[in-house]
């Protein structure tokens, strides 16, 4: 297990993509924020430039399409398919437990990605709004902190879910096309409008990416309890889904 | 015969509604080098797919070093693999490649292994060339090193020759030898059966998923090679006229009625007439001449009988 991390560690750090994708989603963080401050915007009654980092990043998020998402689809989808397709897999995959261990090398390689997605999103912002907005408050603390890793535990499992497609799917296109779907939420979309016409049930912001776009209290441990559920049992899920999946398996 | 080292019980492999592979049946011994011929969509990749752990069987069963491996996937980790197109990442060199594959079996010392593969493989010089930049020949024979770099106990080629000019069908040859004579045990597939009689010591014709025939090397000269069978009544009446008038030397007698004439400069009308003059009765006289081609061809029905 540590040696097939080690190898895609290894392929991770030395993938341009991944650097390539960090330095546009920087940037267009930035110059989203240099657009704010040209057409200021409020959200929930707070200028947007006086938010504190906390406010500043739930406003993002909340905006579909969610820059992050899209990211992490073609991060999750790229990093899975680039080895996939060339077929380098059958290189290792009759050592011992290697199917299981290179699906769970994988969700860790993206979750470090989910987190350096988030701090550049955190840099980007703390940049942005210090140049246009003159603001680098963070805020409660230990709000930003528990928002941070709720919000790394969502992606990391919208990355999990996106792997699952692409290892389904077996194919770069189609499965980026549905990591995007899921990046507009559309799915979350159509389940609260059949829900809103049939019932006053509200499974729909049980969904992953409906809690990750929708905005919670932090300090209120019904939301805290919401997000981290949400959170484990996606990851937990779909890790299965993945592990099972490459177990069972036939490779070309 | 030493020990079999793979045997391959009724394997079968179903898609949907094609079977690509019945009822398989097997051995291979250590140190052999067992040729697997078929035609094109045979069922060759997918049953050296279930042997080598990236496919599970319909039914049936593989032992490979005496295990089953239903029990025990582990042992699929001494089995060196390059089917079908070799699995290189592009956008690395040689050494990258090799570097990542070593990484990942945890192989200490790694510079000093890979830049020994790279040396059998003759790639030392092209080791920073990016992948991507490889002529087909130098990218098989990559993946031969990919696949040696666990230090495997057999050796998978499935079609390692496809696409490469003659010095490199030439140069994958010597390499297969070169890896056979150190004890390795190599399965290799191909289309071209002229080609795998050169390296091989055992084959299994493999034709719309079944194994209809497998012949070691001796066996299967034998069927191929280049002789008159002349049908007379009595050999023993026939075999001193032959050598005394047409200086025959080297024969066989089958049967009491039968005798293989390998000279092959003499011609059947020679044989015929000095024969009857002599006051013997011929039945029959037919060259029996087939290439290996011609004798694969034939037994999968692609072609008719190639007696003369």
């Amino acid at each position: 297990m540590i040696n097939l991390f080690k190898m895609d560690l290894h392929r991770f750090k030395n993938n341009r993509i991944m650097y390539l994708l960090l330095f546009i989603y920087a940037a267009f963080q930035i110059f989203g924020i240099f657009m704010m401050s040209q057409y200021p915007v409020e959200q929930g009654g707070i200028p947007v430039s006086a938010m504190n980092a906390s406010e500043f990043i739930q406003s993002v998020l909340s905006q579909t399409p969610s820059w992050v998402l899209m990211y992490v689809a073609v991060f999750s989808v790229y990093f899975y398919m680039s080895e996939y397709n060339t077929g380098f897999y059958k290189n290792y995959i009759s050592m011992k437990n290697a199917r299981m261990y290179s699906v769970l090398s994988k969700i860790l390689i993206l979750g470090l990605f989910v987190l350096l997605m988030l701090t550049t999103m955190v840099i980007a912002d703390l940049i942005g709004r210090s140049i246009f907005f003159g603001n680098t408050a963070i805020g409660d603390v230990g709000f930003f902190i528990k928002l941070l890793v709720g919000q790394f535990l969502l992606h990391w499992a919208f990355s999990i879910v996106v792997l699952c497609i692409a290892m389904i799917t077996k194919n770069l296109i189609a499965s980026l096309v549905i990591g995007l779907v899921l990046g507009l939420n559309v799915p979350g979309m159509i389940v609260g409008a059949v829900e809103s016409l049939i019932s006053d049930l509200n499974v729909s912001s049980y969904l992953l990416v409906n809690t990750i776009t929708s905005i919670k209290d932090l300090n209120n441990m019904g939301d805290v309890i919401h997000v981290a559920g949400v959170a484990v049992i996606f990851i937990l899920l779909f890790s299965f889904i993945a592990v099972r999946y490459k177990l069972k398996e036939d490779l070309k | 015969m030493s020990q079999a080292i793979i045997e391959v019980n009724q394997l079968t492999k179903q898609f949907k509604a094609k079977t690509a592979v019945h009822k398989a049946d097997f051995k291979i011994a250590k140190g052999e080098i067992f040729g697997l011929i078929g035609q094109n969509g045979a069922g060759k990749s997918t049953l050296l797919k279930m042997i080598g752990g990236l496919m599970y069987p319909s039914s049936g069963e593989i032992h490979l070093f005496n295990h089953a491996v239903s029990d025990n996937h582990a042992y699929f980790e001494r089995m060196g693999l390059l089917i079908e197109d070799a699995g290189l990442l592009p956008h690395y060199s040689a050494y990258e490649n090799l570097d990542l594959i070593a990484i990942s079996y945890g192989l200490k010392g790694r510079k000093k292994h890979i830049n020994e593969l790279l040396k059998l493989v003759g790639l030392d010089e092209s080791n920073k060339t990016k992948v991507k930049n490889y002529s087909m020949g130098m990218k098989q024979r990559l993946g031969i090193a990919v696949a040696l770099m666990g230090s495997p106990d057999v050796l998978i080629l499935d079609e390692p020759i496809n696409g490469l000019d003659p010095q490199g069908i030439s140069e994958v040859r010597k390499l297969i030898l070169q890896l056979n004579k150190t004890g390795m045990t190599i399965i290799i597939s191909s289309h071209i059966l002229e080609e795998l009689s050169k390296v091989a010591t055992k084959y299994a014709i493999l034709h719309e998923g079944e194994v209809i025939e497998i012949n070691s090397k001796e066996e299967l000269q034998l069927k191929c090679e280049e002789r008159i069978e002349v049908e007379v009544d009595e050999a023993r009446m026939a075999i001193p006229i032959l050598e005394e008038q047409l200086n025959i030397k080297n024969y066989k007698v089958i049967s009491d009625g039968t005798v293989y004439v390998y000279d092959t400069h003499i011609e059947n009308h020679q044989i015929t007439k000095v024969l009857v003059e002599n006051g013997i009765s011929v039945h029959s006289i037919l060259k029996h001449k087939q290439s290996l081609e011609q004798y694969f061809l034939k037994r999968t029905g692609s072609e008719v009988d190639s007696h003369d």
